[in-house]
């Protein structure tokens, strides 16, 4: 009886943990690399099992010049630029060998080595990137104390539409004197 | 009616004298009196949990010598142990030479998802309730600075939303800080790296750092925090994360348990848009160094108050 009179505070509903998954650290994309190092399931990349060596795959458009993405590659949501002004597979694949990329330049690259196809165009977060100033990293800040890992271009990226999708956030701060809930009253009786 | 007056006087005057004004007041005053003492001790009940001699006894950070030292290291991996079940291990970290950190925050890539809040309450072992959070993450209307248009409650379906930014503050980690001018005991204070550690056992909860500081950084414990024994992040520092007690300070030291053996802060690794860099200013090298030689724009938050912060924020060109 006595506490109550002392001015403890009442018990207040319970906050709740927060779900583990926004504590994730692990990237939302998985790069090549990260395939190869999980020495996972690669036969998705293994064009030549379903093309023809030789004989690239035409491209299809329709009227507004809009590149068609054939059925089998229905997952491809083409967005990477506006006004479609990047809508051609070859400017990054290699027409000649799909196993491949290649830049601009005719650097013929990896698939491992997106991250450098990206930089021939993307100069300047390229370089960025480089410094560890574009993308996470995770680790050690003093390399020699320890190992770190540089995120790819495509661990947060996907190449086909680059934009950081939108997500839900963390939940706010419950403040201690706002109800947990819109349907529960607020403690204090603040319009009076 | 008549015969039970007659019969009565001596019981009414027993009653009288035990009724009257004076001894009604006498003896409520007394149990008032007692009332009062008993609640005023109440919170002696609670005292077996948090406190011990060798506590008491323990002598100022800065005076403590390595035997001083593991004895209270020791202290407190025993007090953690009883009160969760698990042995952590504490360490007295200190800083590293040509080392001074900075941290910095890209404010274009920022996108208001909060979970640098959560792994720093993680990490930090922060009270799960009450909610103590070192991170705030401001929204801002694009075109604005003004922290007073700033929501840090929003909760939409999807992040970020269109025609608004956001800001993540938490401690500045002052080259001028404020908060450790105020300090009546000196229990906090800044560091040669940088950092201004709070020493938890030699505060004394006037909360005189939470009113000085410009940026809202300084949290208080104004409960025994409640942290689940399965969340508990059993790497700790004397100066970091090891729990804290009611009616102490707390607030981001830029995650000293990591920091100074080399490690990213917990904040910076669990970002998905690579917006916060940290490191070694003193190094040219470093990412940080890199930010402020080469990106454009970067503010200090309040610089008018002459604090003058070891956190930035920068724009993308």
């Amino acid at each position: 009886m006595l506490t109550g009179t002392w001015g403890e505070p009442k018990p207040q509903a319970r906050i709740p943990l927060v779900d583990p998954s926004f504590l994730e650290q692990t990237a939302w994309r998985k790069s090549y690399a990260d395939l190869v190092r999980e020495k996972a399931d690669l036969s998705d990349y293994d064009c030549y099992t379903c093309h023809e060596q030789k004989n690239p795959p035409p491209l299809r458009y329709n009227a507004e010049h809009v590149l068609l993405v054939p059925d089998e590659h229905s997952d491809i949501k083409m967005g990477h630029g506006t006004h479609n002004r990047n809508n051609l597979c070859y400017n990054c694949h290699n027409e000649g060998n799909l196993l491949t990329f290649s830049t601009r330049d005719g650097n013929e690259l990896k698939f491992a080595e997106s991250s450098r196809l990206c930089g021939s165009c993307h100069g300047p977060n390229f370089r960025d990137w480089e410094a560890g100033v574009h993308g996470r990293m995770n680790g050690y800040w003093d390399h020699q104390l320890g190992d770190f890992r540089r995120l790819d271009c495509v661990n947060c990226h996907n190449p086909h539409s680059p934009r950081i999708p939108t997500r839900k956030p963390a939940p706010p701060p419950h403040p201690l004197r706002l109800p947990l809930s819109p349907e529960a009253p607020a403690p204090l009786a603040l319009s009076h | 009616m008549a015969s039970t007056e007659k019969s009565s006087p001596a019981v009414s005057d027993e009653t009288e004298r035990l009724l009257n004004r004076r001894n009604f007041l006498r003896s409520s005053a007394a149990f008032a009196g007692l009332s009062a003492l008993a609640a005023s001790l109440s919170p002696l009940r609670e005292l077996h949990d948090y406190s011990s001699v060798e506590e008491f006894m323990q002598k100022y950070y800065k005076e403590m010598t390595p035997d001083d030292m593991a004895r209270a290291i020791k202290r407190i991996e025993n007090e953690v142990q009883r009160q969760y079940g698990i042995r952590p291990h504490v360490r007295d970290l200190r800083p590293m030479d040509g080392v001074e950190f900075v941290y910095c925050l890209n404010l274009t890539r920022c996108i208001g998802c909060r979970k640098c809040v959560h792994a720093c309450v993680a990490e930090n072992n922060q009270s799960r309730n009450p909610e103590i959070q070192y991170i705030r993450v401001l929204k801002l209307p694009h075109g604005s600075m003004d922290v007073d248009k700033a929501d840090h409650l929003y909760n939409p379906e999807a992040v970020p939303e269109k025609g608004f930014f956001y800001m993540p503050v938490q401690c500045q980690q002052c080259h001028n800080p404020p908060c450790v001018k105020v300090c009546p005991v000196h229990a906090t204070w800044q560091e040669k790296d940088g950092i201004t550690v709070i020493d938890y056992d030699w505060c004394i909860g006037c909360r005189y750092c939470e009113a000085a500081c410009p940026y809202w950084a300084r949290r208080f414990n104004f409960t025994k925090p409640d942290i689940p024994k399965e969340r508990l992040n059993l790497n700790m520092a004397y100066l970091g994360n090891r729990p804290r007690k009611q009616g102490v300070m707390e607030k981001c030291h830029f995650c000293v348990q990591r920091t100074r053996v080399g490690r990213y802060p917990a904040c910076l690794e669990v970002c998905p848009v690579g917006a916060r860099k940290f490191g070694n200013i003193l190094d040219p090298d470093s990412e940080v160094s890199y930010i402020l030689r080469e990106k454009r724009i970067f503010i200090q938050l309040k610089e008018e108050m002459g604090t003058n912060p070891r956190f930035f924020y920068y724009f993308e060109k």
